[in-house]
């Protein structure tokens, strides 16, 4: 494995990370999907996960926003483990970290206002939460996260009526809502045209800044563009982190090439 | 009528009645016409509350069982038993009384009836109702004291089983549906109430040409007023003496309470108690009806 | 369509030879008399008085107080029913302790598994227990509808919230939602439809078992059809079962044309895979929400059931006291030799029932299907009568509660497991026949166009049979189950089996005794469960075992 130049230094010194990974393995049943994964992601990162298909970049996300719990090893949100056995505290610290997913995972039978506002149901008392799908509440916080995205006028419309470009916009400003400290994409662009896919990309990375951001892409260019960090998965393992500047073109042909 | 409408006043009369005392709920066992049960039992309410000086409500009940367990629950207080029903409530609430009943009661029949197409002919005795083997037959009610409970007693002490008759013997839910079936001849005989019968057959509603009596039973005691202990507690130790005085003062002579007394078919109600219906208690166990 | 074809050791399944057993039984019957022909004339008077229906004020009266009585016997029984399932549903669906507890797995199966002990006694034993805690107060009826229905709703629901996509759920539940609130959000926007779809269906069951209750005594277009059935006044009967077939086919037509708007699949053509999410045309929900709005509070309002006796420590009492006098149930050598012969009977009954509802049902549901006239080129007007003609009969014959039908048998014949037989069969006929004809309605037409040119009759049995069957087969089937807790209703009118020995023990208060009749009848009624599941799996008809739920009716 190859380990060029480890996070920058600028930001190592700053402040405490944000997200770690500490000998992380896991398996899906018997078979290893990433060994031995340590990662350590600082405030304000933008970091690029890239690979081959099966490289195990979704499951590595999906152990960063708690959804699977490692196998072996611990992943750490904020200086805090996220196998908080209390449901409460892990809530709370799930609050913390947003995620965009390639097929918007929006519930399309609801109005947009509803999906916006599925980023801070976290943070209202469940009675208001039931009673915002008769009188929706917080319009005001909605509205704003929309016209950032660039769609003032959908608030009422029904979710399954727009366009995928509009629906990953609006999973979008859910996340605007939500204000978490990281923020995870996983394929965000991937079915969306080039043009759409640069107004992603920036919106993601302009209400990212502050934030830590980590996406898996395919699209290398996308990536090289907008991050600064490239992180390299191959078989589960971690090929190369570092610096957009650092990695060379034969590391990433090592990365896709074919046979083992 | 029906319980909805029932209901409906109940509940627009809830919150002025509610602060009075519960009213005294009579019923009786579907054993005739449900529509003649209203008139007769509307009637008997409106005396009863002048004479008692409490509400009384009627509650239609629709089954044997349904009356029995309405008793045991609670939501009624005063009903027309049949015999074998009376013993069977009386035994699931202790210190519930026998008061009252018609003169009949106390010496009660049933009566076997035969299609006159059957074949078959009156007997005196009996050991007649052997002749009933191989025949289609008609009970009333399960629950009947008159239509069921002492029938089959009587023909088990000829020697008739029920496997004995052609096919599965019937039970028709009343007396009149009993001699409807006979005369029709879906059944060629059947087992009935005698006071139900005589008084079809005073009203011209028997077709002689097609139904005949076979054979009178023995007389036992049927039909009695039994009242629910509860109601001491409501109204006084006192309230079973005055419930039976009133139905024992019912008069002829007065128009209003002489066609309570028509409705029934009696001359007057006499005093009966618990003690009378040891005969049916025994039949009853006998034939597994009380367990 | 090969998934479809039915495999060899069908042959050899266990049902053929349950088949052979009931055909047996019944058969070995025979040698007794059944057939009463002096009961004609009788049944003559009876069919010749629907030509003449009692038309008088005082009776119309009494029909649409009765009419309005099963109907709200019905609303408030659902309403209810759909309460209780879904909490019920909830609970023990799979996803819901995936979020609440990850990692316990199988609690959900428990509950799923608790929820068959409600559902397999039926309402009318359910309204006998509960006369015997409230008395003749109306909650008896609303709440024997409410329990049965309301755990068969929450096995469906739970089915149904484990078939919907669960991404946005756990979207949710990642950005930290509590579950339930991320169920809400994330999980019923999705489900609503197909719930509320069944919601409908569900009411459809309510309505013949409101009817149904009648017959204990609830009141109702049941009960006075029972009265003046047993009371031979055949004119007043008539009037009251037309007024039923309205009540009846108005609903059952306003629940297809719902579920219609709201895009719902019918239950007997379920897709394979997940479920959709349907989209409703026009403004059903808002129809929906306020015709429900105002319908149930009225029917609370006009049966007026005295909840307050839920809680009501009298209650209490008397569960204790029935607790005591029903155990232990007696299950002595003798009363085991007695209940052997009738569970076997009671069997056969179930099995000529379900026989007589599939053939016929199959017979009738291609004719009453409205594309089934395009096959024999019946474009004719009276093509379109004959079609409702037979949806009229089986209307009629779903309509009039199974009890009533075994009255109507009794006529000539002797009382027995044949006039019962017949009675269910005929009633789960109606009921079959209109879900088979759904089905064909909704046949997937590619196969049809693959044979271009082809006569209607071979369209017919190589393209409408082959892909109908099955599905057909798989709900008779299911249907059976129901027909075994049903022959309970008709034992009590005095057709045979457990049933008239329930009635029996039932007027001699033997408690003990039907405490151990009716633990036969659950366990053959589970007996049956499994078996027509075992069946049904067999048939490798496209949905298993998990997803039959969704086609599970009721009554
Ligand atoms: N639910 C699952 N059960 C079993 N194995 C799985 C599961 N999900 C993923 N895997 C396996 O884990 C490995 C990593 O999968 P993962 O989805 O993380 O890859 P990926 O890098 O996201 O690929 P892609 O670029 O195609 O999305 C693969 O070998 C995959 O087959
Ligand atoms: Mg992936």
């Amino acid at each position: 494995m190859l380990r060029l130049n480890r996070s920058p230094d600028r930001l190592a010194k700053s402040s405490e990370p944000h997200l770690q990974v500490q000998g992380v393995t896991y398996c899906y049943g018997n078979t290893a999907a990433l060994t031995d994964i340590n990662l350590t992601l600082y405030p304000g990162e933008r970091v690029a996960l890239i690979g081959p298909s099966g490289a195990g970049k979704s499951t590595l996300l999906k152990l960063l926003n708690g959804t699977l719990t490692p196998t072996t090893g611990t992943v750490s949100v904020l200086g805090v483990p996220l196998a908080d056995p209390n449901p409460r505290r892990r809530r709370a610290l799930q609050q913390q970290i947003g995620t965009v997913y390639q097929q918007f995972h929006l519930v399309e039978n609801l109005r947009v206002i509803h999906n916006v506002n599925a980023g801070q149901l976290g943070r209202w008392p469940w009675y208001q939460a039931l009673w915002s799908l008769v009188w929706p509440q917080g319009i005001e916080t909605a509205r704003q996260a929309l016209a950032r995205v660039g769609l003032p006028d959908k608030l009422y419309s029904r979710t399954d009526r727009l366009s995928g470009g509009e629906q990953q916009r609006v999973a979008i400003a859910r996340i605007l809502v939500q204000d978490p400290a990281i923020l995870l994409a996983d394929e965000p662009i991937s079915n969306l045209d080039p043009a759409r896919s640069h107004e992603v990309m920036t919106l993601l990375t302009h209400c990212g800044q502050g934030k830590t951001l980590i996406m898996s892409l395919h699209a290398l260019e996308f990536a090289q563009t907008y991050c600064e960090r490239l992180v390299g998965l191959r078989e589960g393992k971690i090929f190369f982190d570092g610096l957009v500047t650092a990695i060379t073109p034969q590391q990433i042909t090592q990365l896709y090439r074919l046979e083992p | 009528m029906s319980q909805s409408r029932r209901a409906l006043l109940g509940f627009l009369l809830a919150l002025p009645v509610s602060a009075q005392a519960k009213p005294l709920v009579i019923g009786a066992i579907p054993d005739q016409d449900p529509e003649l049960l209203q008139r007769l039992y509307g009637k008997l309410a409106r005396y009863l509350e002048t004479e008692l000086g409490v509400a009384v409500v009627y509650k239609p009940v629709t089954d044997y069982v349904a009356a029995v367990t309405a008793f045991r629950v609670g939501d009624l207080d005063l009903v027309w038993f049949g015999g074998l029903t009376g013993v069977q409530a009386r035994l699931q609430v202790p210190g519930a009384q026998a008061l009252a009943q018609r003169e009949i009661d106390a010496q009660f029949h049933s009566l076997f009836m035969g299609n006159k197409k059957s074949g078959l002919r009156p007997f005196q005795d009996l050991k007649g109702l052997a002749s009933l083997k191989g025949r289609t037959f008609t009970f009333g009610s399960e629950s009947s004291t008159s239509g069921r409970l002492m029938p089959q007693f009587f023909l088990q002490q000829a020697g008739v089983n029920l496997e004995d008759f052609k096919g599965q013997p019937g039970f028709a839910n009343s007396h009149d549906t009993t001699l409807r079936l006979v005369e029709a001849g879906s059944y060629e005989a059947g087992a009935m109430n005698e006071q139900v019968f005589l008084k079809r057959s005073e009203t011209g509603a028997v077709d002689y040409t097609r139904i005949q009596v076979l054979w009178r039973s023995p007389a036992y005691y049927d039909y009695h007023w039994v009242l629910n202990p509860t109601v001491q507690a409501r109204y006084g130790a006192k309230f079973a003496e005055r419930v039976q005085t009133a139905f024992l003062q019912l008069d002829l002579k007065v128009p209003a309470q002489k066609e309570i007394l028509g409705l029934f078919g009696t001359q007057r109600f006499i005093r009966t108690q618990n003690r009378n219906y040891a005969q049916i208690e025994q039949v009853a166990r006998q034939i597994g009806k009380i367990k | 369509m090969s998934v479809q074809t039915v495999p060899r050791s069908f042959l050899l399944n266990p049902l053929l030879l349950l088949l052979g057993v009931g055909l047996f039984l019944i058969l070995s019957r025979v040698e007794q008399p059944w057939f009463n022909p002096d009961g004609w004339p009788l049944l003559a008077q009876f069919l010749s008085a629907s030509l003449q229906p009692d038309l008088s004020a005082e009776l119309l009266m009494i029909t649409v107080d009765a009419t309005l009585v099963t109907l709200a016997y019905a609303v408030c029984g659902t309403f209810l029913s759909v309460l209780l399932g879904l909490v019920g549903g909830l609970g023990s669906s799979a996803i819901w302790w995936e979020l609440v507890l990850p990692g316990q797995k199988g609690i959900w199966l428990v509950l799923r598994g608790l929820l068959a002990i409600p559902r397999g006694i039926h309402e009318i034993i359910w309204g006998i227990f509960f006369v015997n805690l409230w008395g003749l107060d109306p909650l008896v009826a609303v709440v024997a509808i409410a329990l049965p229905f309301g755990a068969i709703t929450a096995k469906v629901f739970s089915e149904i919230l484990d078939e919907t996509p669960r991404q946005p759920l756990l979207t949710l539940i990642q950005s930290g939602v509590s579950p339930f609130v991320a169920v809400v959000y994330g999980l019923l926007p999705q489900a609503f439809l197909n719930l509320l779809s069944y919601g409908f269906y569900r009411f459809e069951c309510s309505l013949r078992s409101a009817a149904v209750l009648g017959i204990i005594g609830a009141g109702g277009l049941g009960y006075q059809i029972l009265l003046s059935l047993q009371s031979l006044r055949y004119n007043q009967l008539w009037t009251f079962f037309y007024a039923l077939l309205l009540l009846n086919g108005t609903v059952d037509l306003l629940s297809a044309l719902l579920r219609r708007r709201l895009g719902c699949t019918p239950r007997i053509a379920l897709p394979q895979g997940k479920l959709r999410s349907v989209r409703p045309q026009g403004p059903v929900l808002l129809v929906v929400s306020l015709g429900l709005g105002l319908l149930v509070p009225f029917c609370f309002w006009y049966i007026h059931p005295d909840v307050s006796k839920l809680w009501a420590p009298h209650t209490g009492e008397l569960l204790a006291q029935l607790g005591q006098s029903a155990f232990p149930p007696e299950l002595t050598m003798t009363t085991l030799q007695q209940l052997l012969p009738l569970a076997l009977q009671t069997l056969g009954m179930s099995v000529l029932a379900i026989l007589v509802a599939g053939v016929g049902g199959v017979l009738l549901s291609f004719p009453a299907a409205s594309n089934f006239r395009r096959f024999l080129g019946m474009d004719a007007p009276w093509g379109w009568l004959f079609l409702l003609g037979v949806r009229g009969v089986l209307l009629l014959f779903r309509t009039i509660p199974a009890p009533i039908w075994a009255l109507v048998f009794l006529f000539v014949l002797f009382p027995g497991i044949l006039p019962g037989a017949l009675a269910l069969g005929i009633h789960n006929l109606g009921i079959l026949g209109r879900l088979m004809a759904e089905g064909i309605e909704n046949l997937d037409q590619r196969p049809l166009q693959a044979l271009p040119g082809a006569s209607p009759l071979v369209v017919f049995s190589y393209g409408v049979l082959p892909a109908t069957l099955p599905g057909a087969l798989a709900y008779t089937l299911y249907r059976w189950e129901v027909c075994m807790r049903e022959t309970v209703l008709v034992g009590l009118v005095g057709a045979g089996g457990l049933g008239r020995l329930l009635s029996e023990q039932l007027s001699s208060f033997d408690y003990r005794g039907m405490t151990a009749t009716l633990s036969v009848l659950i366990l053959l009624t589970f007996l049956v469960d499994v078996l027509s599941t075992q069946v049904r799996n067999q048939l490798r008809y496209g949905i298993n075992t998990r997803k039959s739920g969704i086609i599970k009716g009721g009554s």
